[in-house]
């Protein structure tokens, strides 16, 4: 209808009908719709979907290593079955599950936010028809989720195998009460580790600036919180350094033990799971009474991440 | 969400006169700091069909266009694109509008397609109808196999292209174009312009279209608007500029310079252009005046040529010489 007018006004007929113009007559999603698009648009890209196959290399060889611990549990209970369980759900290999996190996030986090900032195509976003902070939400909820399937995938696997080998309704129903807490120590992972490596990676929009800034983040500062970990257990110590090893009980740490776990991402959540209940052993001494210092760490390090998000974006889209 | 929308906002229908602007402005101002004010005041309408935006660079266009698509609040004033408020209906401005920015804003590591269909997806079309749209706006501005390679491997005038196809994705009521042109070759420019002329005259689309050279984007607007240091200098149909432009070129191959003085005798304002004079054209006596001068001063007449001078050298009158636009921020 529109382009037989046009034709009229124009007054050469042919040549517009073979271009053809379409009006749009369908339905248009409003702005939740368009969120929920990019969230998936962006979880895809978490992983390296719809891009050339270098861009999946990461993503797999995380995901693969972080399956490993489970899949050798599952080998292990099926060969020897009513042993206890080697990896545990809420702790799952602390050392090795932080160094494939801090990989993944250094690796996608600048896939999620660094590229639009680098090609400028922002404007082009901001130029239709959602707020300024509609796309870090999608960005952060999408890469949330990304860090969730990686972190949470291993345990169902984990949990899979255990209740293979297990014997039982009530061993089904053991491990099934011990994989809720784990999958809710998933979610503190993701969260936190999503908003931080988010909102250093929109600092710059050099890709592997940002992949440097997020891996020496966080590697620094696991490497010294580790480092006065060790200085305040042997300093604090009268004898030699505490002998760990199989059976032995490991006495309550000295508080400056228990507070340099403050400075890292992973020791924080660690330290949070273990003031909410967690029990099983990780690096990082139960931070026993100040255990609310690692809550209130948990949540000003999300607040500082997200907010700092925010600011950026709102600054990003007005220049 | 999905409020009623006109069906064509294109040229008007036939009481055209009476045809709602596309855009009003009244008072628009903008100040980013004390010092720098990139629109002063501004107030202007622009019809529908298409409007060239046209200023030295730091004049205020794109800081104008950022507004009317509701991502930069004006300081103070008002400002109203097709119906809706820049303050309160963002929105749906931008759910109406498309936007092709003049910087560079493409990824280098995706297909045109795969670029343009998620764009469509922003823009708020469901995946299947994104997809379609996206074939079609590339088609529209002459991109076939060459969507499916990566955007990092095109020409610049593709570039262009995508950008101008992503904007069109949506299928905007309105085309907001800043510098379209700028960067490309001769030709690269012609292309373009044809393609911005076509869609506005064929779509029906309406489209403002930006540019710091007057003299390429004439020759495909209906309405004109000139603004400098953030005021409107002037505002127009094409026409109306053009009618006042007129003008004669005489070309002889000697006795130029007395020719001029017998020109000026005769009532005429001869001015020099080239190996030529330039005169305007009053009415038909004056191509009387000139047959008459050349004849009794017996010059070798080489050319006598109507011209239809490009608005530039109108605004090269207004100004007596050429100004370099004061304050570039």
């Amino acid at each position: 209808m529109t382009t037989e007018s046009s034709v009229a006004a124009a007054g050469n007929g042919g040549v517009i009908h073979d271009l053809g113009y379409r009006r749009y007559q369908g339905q248009r999603l409003g702005r939740a719709g368009i969120i929920r698009a990019l969230y998936w648009h962006s979880l895809r890209s978490a992983f390296g979907i719809g891009r050339g196959p270098k861009a999946k290399i990461v993503p797999i060889f995380t995901f693969i290593v972080m399956c490993l611990p489970a899949i050798v549990n599952t080998i292990a209970m099926a060969q020897h079955p009513g042993q206890a369980p080697v990896v545990d759900y809420d702790t799952y290999t602390p050392r090795l599950r932080a160094l494939v996190m801090l990989l993944f996030v250094a690796a996608q986090a600048p896939e999620m936010v660094s590229r639009d900032l680098r090609s400028h195509v922002l404007p082009l976003y901001f130029s239709r028809p959602m707020r300024r902070l509609d796309y870090p939400l999608a960005k952060f909820a999408a890469f949330t989720a990304a860090c969730l399937l990686l972190v949470e995938i291993p345990l169902i696997i984990l949990y899979l195998g255990n209740i293979v080998s297990a014997s039982g309704g009530s061993a089904v129903w053991a491990q099934t009460k011990a994989l809720i807490p784990g999958l809710g120590v998933g979610v503190l992972w993701a969260v936190l580790l999503a908003a931080i490596g988010l909102v250093l990676a929109s600092l710059t929009s050099r890709r592997a600036y940002a992949t440097g800034l997020i891996a020496i983040y966080f590697f620094l500062t696991f490497t010294l919180s580790a480092i006065l970990r060790n200085v305040a257990q042997q300093g604090a110590g009268p004898g030699p350094v505490p002998v760990q090893g199989p059976g032995l009980v490991v006495p309550p740490a000295p508080l400056g033990a228990r507070l340099p776990g403050l400075v890292s991402p992973f020791t924080v959540i660690d330290g949070v799971r273990q003031w909410l209940g967690g029990t099983n052993p990780s690096p990082v001494p139960n931070p026993g009474g100040v255990g609310w210092a690692y809550g209130l760490m948990f949540l000003i390090l999300l607040g500082v991440s997200l907010g700092g998000l925010a600011a950026r974006y709102r600054k990003v889209g007005a220049s | 969400m999905t409020a009623p929308l006109p069906l064509r906002a294109g040229p008007g229908p036939a009481d055209a006169g009476a045809a709602a602007a596309v855009v009003q402005t009244d008072a628009l101002t903008k100040q980013y700091t004390r010092e720098v004010t990139a629109l002063d005041g501004l107030n202007v309408s622009f019809a529908p069909g298409i409007t060239g935006l046209v200023g030295a660079n730091g004049a205020g266009k794109s800081t104008l266009i950022r507004i009317l698509l509701g991502l930069l609040p004006p300081t103070s004033g008002r400002a109203v694109v097709l119906g809706h408020d820049v303050v309160r209906g963002g929105e749906q401005i931008r759910t109406l509008t498309g936007y092709m920015p003049e910087h560079d804003c493409l990824p280098p590591d995706v297909t045109g397609t795969e670029f343009v269909t998620h764009l469509g997806r922003m823009s708020g079309l469901p995946a299947t109808a994104a997809k379609e749209r996206a074939a079609d706006s590339l088609r529209h501005v002459g991109l076939y196999e060459e969507r499916y390679r990566q955007v990092g491997t095109y020409s610049t005038g593709m570039k262009q292209r995508v950008k101008l196809a992503q904007a069109l994705v949506g299928d905007p009521r309105l085309l907001l174009l800043d510098e379209p042109t700028i960067g490309l070759d001769p030709s690269g420019r012609r292309s373009m312009l044809d393609l911005i002329s076509r869609i506005g005259a064929e779509f029906g689309i309406s489209i403002v279209v930006s540019s710091h050279l007057l003299g390429e984007i004439e020759q495909i607007c209906d309405n004109l608007v000139v603004i400098d240091g953030g005021k409107l200098l002037r505002s127009d149909t094409m026409t109306s500029f053009t009618q006042v432009s007129q003008v004669l070129l005489i070309e002889v191959d000697e006795g130029a310079t007395e020719l001029s003085a017998e020109l000026t005798r005769r009532g005429l304002v001869p001015r020099r252009s080239g190996r030529g004079l330039l005169v305007r054209i009053e009415d038909d006596v004056t191509y009387d005046l000139v047959r008459d001068a050349v004849a009794d001063l017996g010059l070798p007449l080489n050319r006598l040529e109507q011209q239809r001078r490009r608005v530039e050298e109108i605004f090269r009158d207004h100004d007596g010489e050429d100004e370099e636009a004061p304050g570039d921020h």
